[in-house]
């Protein structure tokens, strides 16, 4: 059987090599918020990564900063016990980044200050010497509030503050800003394949960046950003045949009922939070995307539906025809409708890169029928449901690297976005927001009725869900959990399961102090 | 990684269990059509497939489901196995790409491949080139008045007041059709001019800021390589330039070397930091981004930094001829026939000849149709999902003329546009694609083993053919395309081996086959001449 796509004869994925993003520049200017990303971008991939903070790892052996001696976080006289402790920990750091790499992991992003040439160069070569790739990624900030907002924000919530007075823990962090501006280097050795990102995103500088892998990363923080904004997630409605992709089939009255209350839903649930937050839905734009399967975009019909209503209600003229669906279409009309309106401003856009996961010669069977007529296949796919392709069909591996523009345009998009999805393109998006492991996704719980709340924060997101429908589609009657094998990863498969387990939201992690 | 030619065909007994398959199943063994696919020759057949059972009654339930909804739906969709769709809306996208650099810096060349590369994913683009503007006006004035102006390196110097308005007057014209155009419903306008100094980006900002919902970046081309400047200019020189029409070669080289630091004098690269521009260096291997903020924005950039100068060439073959391209059938995912094995064992010798000792990458799709013909191939081998073979739906696995035998026909005329049911578009398949051109671009030597209307989509994407003549290209099987980019277009060379095998191209019914001449050439003349001293769009 074909190996899932890229793997290479060592392991590693994409044909890249191993490669060493090392980070560069002043306390508090996101390099803990990009290697944070980065890293769960590549790992959402399939690709080994790790990010080595500095800083975790001196507070996980010295402790706070009031255990540190006070010369500790000034680049110039120290004493010897001073030098001793630093040596210390930048030698630890470099440990777990050769254990990394020896233990078949292919990226690391090493997260700490790396101002002073010198010690970042001689670093960078005993890596190149092992034939690891070696990336410069510098940020500068210049933006006072963007550095103010990150202090505040991440900053004195770190351990290394815990029990300060706020203002005195700001104080305190702007000495130690100062205290390495005056030795910190900007990047000039250009011999090194560099990246350079000014005020999170603003302007970016990339230099001699070569091989597959280190052009993603620099697509991905070409398309980051850090602006407020919500991302909804909810299935599609009940269809007449949940079980074939390629039957592509219209929704049940069940479905249209679904649909219509998601709208309400959705609607709702969104005037509140940008209440709270001291924002109007009138002045934000909901953009919807929703795969080219009907029962998808049949699901945003409602949608289109009350703003053309509205716009009816207020004399507005209509901008284009609200027919949603994609079939038959003439010339001239279009594959996305769009209604300005002052009571609702949506968007809907069909993407076909958002299909849901191809069950190929499976289509249409049930896992029993499944498991009896192709019992290796179904063997090896019960062992790794995330990599295995049954014959024509896709692996969760397959869908993620068809996502992957998709997930690009999403880390663009600075709307509120409403994905109305397949339970499985679902998964692997979530995946990523909330950084769960790849292996993890065919697992992921998804459940119709539940609409999926997420919001981007520093270093990761803020996730809640709210179920609102019960009906067909959801739960079957008289269903139960007995007897169900757990193992039964194809229920997720298809698009009329429940799935097994509960998506777990985890908190992000507490705010780090960047490397020092 | 490649699977072997062989593969194991997993036995299955046929047991006493299959008579107790429950609901559809049964019925299909009742009627004894099971065993469609070689590899599992007990499995059941695609239930939803067009010529199955499902289909059909499935199609009658849509409509009851509708009625029984309270809730208010749209129009009935089509049934059946296919439909046309729409191009997308890109309406909202509307940019002004402004060009800086000194002349024979490769400003054309990275307008030029934009230019291919955002039309092919079906944006509206177009080059208002400055120069080519004012060859054309010279040459109506030179028709109307008989005075013929003088286009030596003296009119480009800033010493020269007249010229120097003149050439102002005529940036600032192009720029008004350029935003005329966008009005009118364009997408991406490029402003191909040196805009080599803060003045005149000022005056192109100022004048983009009127408009709402146009944004307007900068895209400056640097280049330091001595090589690449001689290059560039020796291909100015020797392509026809009409400024050089009546010059020999040597003075043409010296008047446009005079016009190159006549431009320098003046030249200030870009430093305004409020200004939304790309810098490229040397083509991709320095880039700076500043304010780039939309998602096309953005994709533009990430596209021009994968570009790179090297030589190398690209080849395209298909599978050999496969079992169900015999028996004409479309889709699934059969072995080679015996003359599809030949051709798969002539193909590396073929290979080999042609490229000697220089490194190659084989991509192939996951199908086995085509790991099978690269299967002999002595170079390391890629399988690419996105390259399996359009999607055709509940089509998969049928002859053109089974099921829905109406149907073909409407495909046929706009192939383009017509998606299968449950499968896929040509529309659906170039924006699949569009990650391996990213790739292709970054890529020296590769040799792709694939689909017909993957290589339509890929070799229409480098010959720079419309959509709606893509899904007609002619692929022919067991033979090789070899394509050699240059600075314009392609250079292309075809090898068949000499193998039989059938012909599965379907012309578009009662249409004139269009032969589709790629152009190489750089355009020196806006075609539509420009008689009004008001500026009008012009039409190429």
């Amino acid at each position: 059987m074909v190996a899932p796509l890229y793997t290479t004869a060592s392991g590693l994925l994409f044909h890249a090599g191993k490669i060493l993003v090392v980070t560069i520049g002043l306390p508090a200017r996101g390099k803990t918020h990009i290697s944070r990303a980065l890293e769960r971008y590549l790992r959402w991939m399939g690709v080994k990564t790790q990010v080595v903070s500095l800083g975790d790892y001196r507070r996980k052996i010295l402790g706070g900063t009031q255990k540190v001696p006070p010369d500790y976080f000034t680049l110039g006289e120290k004493s010897p016990e001073t030098q001793e402790l630093r040596k210390k920990v930048s030698e630890g750091c470099e440990k777990l980044i050769w254990e990394f790499f020896g233990n078949g992991g292919q990226v690391v992003i090493y997260d700490a200050n790396n101002g002073t040439r010198k010690a970042r160069l001689a670093l960078a070569q005993k890596f190149d010497k092992a034939g690891i790739h070696v990336v410069l990624l510098e940020t500068l900030c210049d933006n006072k509030e963007i550095i103010e907002t990150n202090i505040r924000s991440v900053k004195i919530s770190s351990p290394d503050y815990r029990g300060w007075d706020p203002d005195q823990a700001v104080q305190d962090y702007y000495k130690r800003i100062r205290d390495h501006e005056k030795y910190y280097e900007t990047v000039t050795e250009t011999t090194w394949p560099f990246i350079r990102i000014i005020n999170v995103g603003e302007k970016i500088m990339v230099n001699n960046i070569q091989g597959y892998l280190q052009t993603r990363i620099v697509f991905f923080l070409m398309n980051i950003h850090n602006k407020f904004r919500t991302i909804y997630f909810a299935r599609s409605g009940q269809s007449l045949i949940e079980h074939s992709y390629k039957a592509d089939s219209d929704l049940s009255p069940a479905g249209w009922e679904y649909a219509e209350r998601l709208k309400e839903f959705v609607l709702e649930r969104r005037a509140k939070s940008l209440e709270q937050r001291g924002l109007s839905p009138q002045d934000r734009k909901l953009v919807i995307w929703t795969s080219t399967h009907r029962r998808a975009h049949h699901t945003a019909w409602p949608f289109l539906a009350t703003a053309q209503a509205s716009n009816i209600a207020e004399g507005l003229p209509m901008s284009s025809s609200p027919e949603p669906s994609s079939m038959l279409a003439t010339p001239g009309q279009h594959m996305v409708s769009k209604i300005a309106s002052p009571v609702l401003n949506v968007k809907v856009v069909e993407k076909p890169q958002m299909l849901e996961i191809n069950p190929g010669i499976w289509d249409g069977l049930s896992p029993e029928q499944c498991k009896k007529y192709y019992p290796e296949d179904w063997e090896r796919f019960l062992k790794d449901p995330y990599a295995f392709r049954a014959p024509r069909a896709e692996s969760y591996h397959d869908l993620s690297v068809r996502l992957e523009p998709i997930l690009i345009e999403l880390e663009k998009e600075q709307e509120d976005l409403l994905i109305i999805g397949h339970a499985s393109v679902i998964r692997c998006m979530l995946a990523y927001l909330i950084g769960l492991p790849a292996s993890e996704i065919p697992a992921i719980e998804i459940a119709r009725g539940d609409l999926l709340e997420v919001v981007p924060a520093s270093y990761g997101v803020h996730s809640k869900a709210f179920h609102f429908w019960d009906g067909p589609g959801r739960r079957v009657l008289g269903d139960s959990d007995v007897g169900k094998n757990e193992n039964n990863f194809y229920e997720n498969y298809a698009e009329d399961t429940k799935g097994k387990r509960k998506v777990d939201t985890p908190i992000p992690p507490e705010g780090d102090l960047a490397g020092v | 990684m490649a699977r072997s030619n062989s593969p194991t065909i997993p036995t299955l007994k046929v047991t006493d269990d299959l008579t107790r398959a429950a609901g559809v199943l049964q019925d299909m063994q009742a009627q004894g059509t099971l065993g469609h696919d070689d590899r599992f020759p007990n499995s059941p057949p695609a239930l939803f497939g067009a010529g199955g059972p499902m289909l059909k009654r499935f199609d009658e339930s849509t409509l009851a489901s509708r009625i029984g909804s309270q809730a208010a739906t749209p129009p009935q969709s089509v049934k059946g196995i296919g439909n046309k769709v729409a191009k997308p809306d890109y309406s909202e996208s509307k940019i002004v790409l402004a060009m800086v650099g000194l002349p024979a810096r490769g400003k054309s060349y990275l307008s030029n491949k934009l230019e291919v590369y955002l039309k092919w994913l079906e944006y509206d683009v177009k080059v208002f080139n400055v120069g080519q503007l004012r060859r054309t006006r010279a040459r109506q004035k030179a028709k109307l008045s008989g005075i013929k102006e003088d286009h030596t390196a003296s009119w480009f110097s800033h010493d020269n007041p007249e010229a120097t308005e003149s050439r102002e007057r005529l940036a600032q014209d192009s720029l008004e059709m350029l935003i005329n155009w966008l009005k009118e419903g364009g997408n991406v306008g490029i402003h191909d001019a040196t805009n080599s100094t803060r003045s005149r980006r000022a005056s192109i900002e100022e004048r983009v800021s009127k408009e709402k919902g146009i944004s307007l970046i900068f895209l400056e081309s640097i280049c330091n390589d001595p090589a690449i400047i001689a290059a560039n200019v020796a291909l100015k020189i020797s392509s026809g330039d009409p400024d050089y029409k009546d010059t020999s070669p040597e003075t043409a080289k010296q008047d446009f070397l005079r016009r190159i630091s006549a431009y320098e004098k003046v030249y200030e690269t870009i430093t305004e930091p409020h200004l939304s521009y790309l810098r490229i260096v040397n083509v991709g291997s320095e880039v700076t981004m500043s304010r780039i903020n939309g998602y096309l924005s953005s994709r533009i950039a990430f596209y021009l930094m994968n570009l790179h100068l090297k030589p190398r060439s690209i080849y395209l073959s298909r599978h050999g001829e496969s079992q169900f391209n015999v028996e004409g059938k479309i889709g699934g995912d059969s072995l080679l026939s015996p003359r599809g094995m030949q051709y798969a064992e002539a193909l590396p010798a073929l290979v080999t000849d042609n490229i000697g000792d220089a490194p190659l990458t084989v991509w192939t799709s996951t199908l086995r149709r085509t790991i099978q013909t690269a299967h002999n191939l002595p170079y390391p081998k890629l399988t690419w999902k996105s390259l399996d073979e359009l999607d055709a739906g509940v089509c998969d696995g049928m002859t053109y003329e089974q099921a829905y035998p109406d149907d073909f026909a409407n495909r046929d005329e706009d192939k383009f546009n017509y998606r299968y049911r449950g499968g896929e578009s040509y529309r659906d398949v170039v924006v699949r694609l569009e990650p391996v051109i990213m790739e292709l671009e970054r890529q020296e030597n590769i040799i792709i083993i694939g689909h017909q209307a993957i290589l339509r989509c890929l070799y229409a994407y480098f010959h720079y053919l419309p959509q709606a003549d893509l899904p007609y290209i002619k692929i022919p099987l067991h033979t090789v395309i070899k394509l050699t980019p240059k600075a314009y277009g392609c250079d292309e060379e075809r090898y068949a081996l000499p193998i039989q095998a059938v012909d599965t191209h379907r012309p578009k019914p009662k249409a004139a086959q269009s032969v589709v001449v790629p152009n190489h050439g750089r355009e020196y003349y806006a075609v539509e001449p420009v008689s009004s001293p008001i500026p009008v769009p012009s039409k190429n």
